[in-house]
């Protein structure tokens, strides 16, 4: 007590003596860019798992309540389940970065402060009423059930309320550093914090990084339940997992397919804000991340096709559609190719006289924004159409227009088809400014026939007859390795695309406003960055395996006494869940 | 021997990361390096050093080469080779050193056909060149060409100037660092307990070779004359540094031991 005491007394003139420290300090061993790098990484990984799962835990709860559907509500609660097990982990992890910073770049934090010192309160108060309305949706799941159902949904519709109210506060930290505006050429504020906050890249990474949240929980609970599957000693617990993986899968898969499009948008802003800075993302010794990006994108895209094909396998009457996964993988690996072919990268002499220019002389056309944009749109169609054909793999239609409604559906995947290629090309023809709108008409061809399949798919399959139940836990093992490899894929793409946010700043702390003089001001090549990754990526699941098992040893037990618990039994399946 | 699931699913994201990790070592490994400030004023420089210097700034700090070629036509930015020669005849009424000038630091006032309008300035964040780079610059353009006339004289005074929010902060002290670095080895004595760059060794205070990137002239300026009032930095004894430089060095003295610790960087 007396240390206490003696802590407290002095901690006011530390405070006084910090504020006339030095702009940096060293972090000890690995310095102090290397140690926020890692809990900033770690910070971001927890903070999008516990946003991103409560999201689709309470659509789950929702479908489970309105149903009454029992195996929902159990899925809705082991995923709420985990998620809680990893909250304390991301306050802790975000305090740590907040020490990191006051104590290692107090300068840096001073600045920051100064403008966004108002939203500190809201970002705490926001915490709080999340960390509250959580704690009140995970333990009150037996309290709040039956007639006080609604309530109970309502807590989770509320979490998620503030856990995306804090997503977008951090944001404003983060994208000011990037595009920073609302302030005058000493780097003031002008006038209102709004302005800071509603800088150019603030909306766009409030969209990009509010869907990626969704992917990544939708990867990782589907990672852990093929962990489950794995290890499963029955075919009901095989059964079980078996079949969140499909959800998991499902709802990241989801997420995914207009994923590329809040990329674009977010590059849209960047170019707008900046033009040095879009050029020197995309053209300088940035380039070659691209490829890298693309290479993860394109396994992300063929690994969840893959699953899905797998999966076929446990239906009985998908023979009939297996025919056309070749056609499927041939578009998925061309459009695979085209997206990863460089465009504008810094080459040496030799190799540019090797190549007869600064660009491949055939493979170059395929480098540019019109036959990537045409790549990843069919790749989004074909992944649609892997979706739509595993939904009805065991069903047949009864109603009586059921061919009209088909030739619809292939006339509208083929009309998108035809125009994403048409605007595809005409791209090369056109100048830059007109080519970057079509891109627009590519987005809205693909989204319009996904809408119009499904607005025709789900009346035509209502009632269809069956050609057999799922045949849940009989999938093969391997396809578990497919979403474990998903999960470790886009944490590893997290990371990259944190390196690519991070490092457009080059030696700026904030762009062109506060120069960072330490001696990491040396933006890293991208070898060095994915060291750091990769490690950082074993530390997260590391982390979370342990989170999960202590979860697990505390649910031991206790899973008789509670009724959402009560583990539902879907092998065979009842075929109702599509 | 059957291995357990964690092992191996352990081992396959293990390969997985592996993979993606040895893909990006093995390719192009580029760095993106903070650009070194040039200072050419009060010193004198002949026009092929003046021209060489200005192609480093093209190359490196400037980033023109992002977008601009020399004897290549480029989809954002004009071909450059022979724009010493023609950019003379561009705008009527306006030299070539005229127009070049311009175009780096309005680069929106004459827009060449075909192209768009992106270019930002080159005195201004991000790029942020001080006036001695921006006469380099223009030298380097002229020398494509065209005949070096650009004197430092030309580029305005202004240029640069609303550099300083982001560039290292940049002061100017009436002082001689090199009266400043005779001052700091003998007079004042610093040299007894502090390092700074190829003087001094002794680990008594805090080694002052980049004292002029981690801290402010105001901070220097302050610790010299009220070093316990600056306060101590960690790890250091308190009450050692001498509070008397305030009667015992006279204001040339003073100013000249700032100028040079301003110099340490």
């Amino acid at each position: 007590m007396v240390a206490l005491l003696t802590l407290f007394s002095a901690l006011p003139a530390l405070a006084q003596e910090a504020a006339k420290e030095p702009a940096y300090r060293a972090f000890p061993l690995i310095g102090s860019r290397l140690a926020v790098w890692a809990v900033a990484q770690l910070h971001l990984n927890f903070a999008a798992f516990i946003l991103g799962v409560p999201i689709f835990a309470v659509i789950i709860e929702i479908i489970g309540w309105r149903t009454g559907d029992a195996q929902y509500d159990w899925l809705s609660h082991e995923l709420v389940k985990l998620t809680f097990a990893a909250f304390s982990t991301t306050a802790l992890l975000g305090a740590l970065l907040l020490f990191l910073f006051v104590g290692y770049y107090p300068k840096f934090w001073t600045y920051m402060t100064s403008i966004f010192f108002p939203t500190y309160g809201i970002y705490a108060g926001l915490f709080f009423a999340e960390t509250f309305t959580v704690y009140i949706w995970y333990y009150g799941w037996d309290w709040l059930s039956g007639p006080r159902k609604w309530i109970h949904v309502s807590l989770g519709v509320l979490s998620n309320l503030f856990g995306t109210a804090i997503l977008l506060v951090a944001n404003s930290w983060v994208t000011f550093m990037i595009s920073p505006a609302g302030i005058d050429d000493s780097g003031a504020l002008k006038g209102s914090v709004w302005a800071a906050i509603n800088n150019f890249t603030w909306m766009p990474i409030n969209i990009h990084r509010l869907i990626a949240n969704i992917v990544f929980g939708g990867t990782i609970a589907a990672a852990y339940a093929a962990f489950r599957f794995l290890g499963a000693k029955t075919d009901e617990e095989r059964a079980r997992y078996d079949w969140m993986g499909y959800i998991g899968n499902f709802v990241a898969l989801s997420a995914f397919i207009v994923l590329p499009f809040a990329g674009y948008y977010l590059g849209r802003e960047i170019y707008a804000f900046n033009q040095t800075m879009g050029i020197t993302m995309m053209g300088g010794f940035m380039s070659w991340l691209w490829i890298i990006q693309a290479i993860l994108i394109g396994v992300l895209f063929m690994g969840s096709n893959y699953y899905l094909w797998l999966g076929m396998e446990r239906i009985p009457g998908s023979e009939r559609y297996r025919r056309y996964v070749p056609m499927l993988i041939g578009i998925l690996a061309f459009g695979f190719m085209v997206w990863a072919t460089p465009r504008s990268m810094v080459i040496t002499l030799d190799e540019a006289r090797a190549m007869g220019g600064t660009h491949h002389p055939l493979l170059g056309f395929l480098g540019v924004m019109s036959a990537k944009n045409t790549a990843v749109n069919m790749m989004i169609l074909t992944t649609f159409l892997s979706f739509v054909l595993y939904r009805r793999a065991n069903r047949v239609s009864t109603k009586s227009w059921a061919g009209t409604g088909m030739a619809i559906q292939w006339a509208a995947l083929g009309l998108a088809a035809v125009i994403v290629i048409f605007f595809g090309v005409y791209g090369y023809f056109v100048e830059s400014l007109i080519r970057i709108g079509f891109s627009v008409y590519q987005v809205l061809a693909v989204l319009g026939a996904i809408f119009v399949v499904m607005a025709i798919d789900i009346p035509m399959f209502k009632g269809a007859r069956s050609t057999g139940a799922i045949r849940w836990g009989t999938i093969a093992p391997r396809s578990q390795y497919v979403l474990i490899l998903l999960a470790v894929t886009f944490t590893w793409l997290m990371g990259l695309m944190g390196f690519a946010r991070s490092g457009i700043r080059q030696h700026w702390h904030v762009y062109g406003v506060m120069r960072d003089n330490s001696v990491d001001a040396v933006t890293p090549a991208i070898g060095y960055a994915s060291n750091m990754i990769t490690v950082v990526t074993i530390a997260f699941f590391a982390l979370v395996l342990f989170i999960f098992w202590l979860g697990g040893l505390g649910e031991k037990g206790k899973a008789e006494a509670h009724g959402h618990a009560a583990a539902p039994v879907i092998a065979g399946g009842s075929g109702s869940h599509k | 021997m059957r291995l357990p699931v964690a092992v191996k699913v352990g081992v396959f994201a293990l390969v997985v990361m592996g993979t993606y990790t040895y893909y990006a070592n093995s390719i192009p490994q580029i760095q993106s390096k903070p650009p070194a400030e040039l200072s050419l004023e009060g010193g004198n420089v002949t026009t092929a050093q003046l021209v060489k210097a200005g192609e480093e700034i093209f190359k490196t700090k400037g980033t023109c080469e992002i977008c601009h070629r020399i004897g290549q036509k480029g989809t954002r930015a004009p071909d450059l080779a022979g724009v010493g020669a023609r950019a003379g005849k561009t705008k009527p009424g306006m030299s070539a050193k005229q127009y070049i000038i311009e175009s780096l630091l309005q680069p929106g006032a004459y827009i060449v056909e075909g192209y768009p309008n992106i270019m930002p300035q080159v005195d201004k964040p991000p790029i942020a060149l001080n006036r001695s780079e921006v006469w380099a610059l223009a030298a380097f353009l002229e020398s494509l060409g065209g005949n070096v006339d650009v004197t430092l004289d030309d580029i305005p005074k202004t240029a640069g100037a609303a550099a300083a929010g982001g560039a290292p902060a940049e002061i100017k002290i009436p002082g001689d660092p090199k009266a400043g670095e005779v001052v700091f080895s003998t007079k004042a004595g610093c040299i007894a307990c502090h390092k700074a760059g190829k003087i001094g060794a002794s680990p008594v205070g805090p080694d002052l070779s980049q004292i002029a990137k981690i801290q402010t002239p105001d901070y220097i300026m302050k610790k010299i004359l009220d070093p316990a009032g600056a306060g101590t930095v960690a790890g250091f004894p308190k009450g050692v540094m001498p509070p008397m430089f305030g009667q015992t060095l006279t204001a040339k003295e003073y100013m000249d031991l700032v100028a040079f610790l301003l110099t340490l960087k």
